[in-house]
């Protein structure tokens, strides 16, 4: 769920989805969801010209499972935010394995 | 599996390690001959990652003109990132080769 | 179910595994990288915690690491050495 919320908190910024067969989508980012599927708008492919196809695309669905990376503007990201986050997302899994 | 955790030990689970890297410059080895090396920022039991200030090494075989294959290097620059966790095979506090 | 009453006393796998921690291990992945350490901890996705590891490609060592993580999805085994 950390990541899901994480995302949300990007929408209508730009960001790179860097693809699992090298692809990289430069994009607005319109929507996420649980699985970390992706909505990009006014899309532009990095390296065009070694991927010619998609040029005519103006947006794209990508399925979470075919990312490697997205890169983020470090601007809008609140660290320290995003580390405590983390933490109580942590603790929160370690009681739910200790019940399990 | 924690049988014998007191509740206060040390790394009772592998992702505790990870744990106590938050804020901390880490190694991870990935999927397809690639390296990163960030700060870390965020994870989840996925091994999900936000990185930043990191600097990605990708190994690539190329084929010279005598068809020997060579190994190159490629360095790339990222401020902040997220990692998929299916791509992760190893993480490592600071660490360098 | 695997903390049942007979983990730890080495006749299923997880009882293998509680009983190594703290041991000397290799750790083969399915990409043939072989990690030599001394076995930390392991939870049910088989994610492993080493210290003081080495790592071993094509039988040559190529890197050390104080602590190590590794995702339980590329392990194919843990040996007791």
């Amino acid at each position: 769920m950390l990541f899901f919320s994480f995302f949300k908190t990007l929408v209508d910024h730009e960001v790179t989805v860097e693809l699992k067969n090298d692809i990289q989508i430069k994009g607005t980012l319109k929507s996420v969801d649980q699985y970390l599927n992706i909505k990009l708008d006014d899309i532009q492919v990095v390296e065009e010209l070694k991927y010619p196809h998609m040029s005519s695309v103006k947006n794209v669905f990508i399925r979470g499972s075919v990312v490697r990376y997205v890169h983020l503007p470090g601007s809008v990201v609140d660290t320290a935010l995003l580390e405590d986050a983390t933490r109580r997302e942590a603790s929160s899994q370690a009681s739910k394995t200790k019940q399990g | 599996m924690a049988d014998i955790d007191d509740g206060t030990s040390a790394p009772a689970e592998p992702l505790d390690l990870v744990r106590l890297c938050l804020d901390e410059i880490v190694f991870v080895k990935l999927r397809g001959d690639r390296e990163l090396k960030g700060r870390l920022h965020a994870y989840d039991s996925h091994c999900n990652l936000v990185l930043g200030d990191v600097e990605e090494t990708v190994y690539v075989v190329e084929e010279d003109e005598d068809e020997e294959e060579v190994v190159k290097t490629v360095h790339k620059k990222s401020e902040m990132m997220f990692v998929r966790g299916d791509s992760v095979v190893l993480i490592s506090p600071q660490a360098s080769p | 179910m695997e903390n049942g009453a007979n983990a730890g006393d080495g006749r299923d796998p997880s009882g293998f595994l509680s009983e190594i921690i703290g041991s000397q291990v290799t750790v083969k992945l399915n990409s043939g990288v072989v990690y030599k350490g001394e076995l930390q901890s392991v939870d049910g996705y088989m994610n492993i915690a080493l210290e003081k590891t080495e790592e071993h490609i094509d039988g040559v060592k190529k890197r050390s690491y104080g602590d190590a993580f590794v995702r339980g999805n590329n392990v194919m085994y843990i040996s007791a050495d």
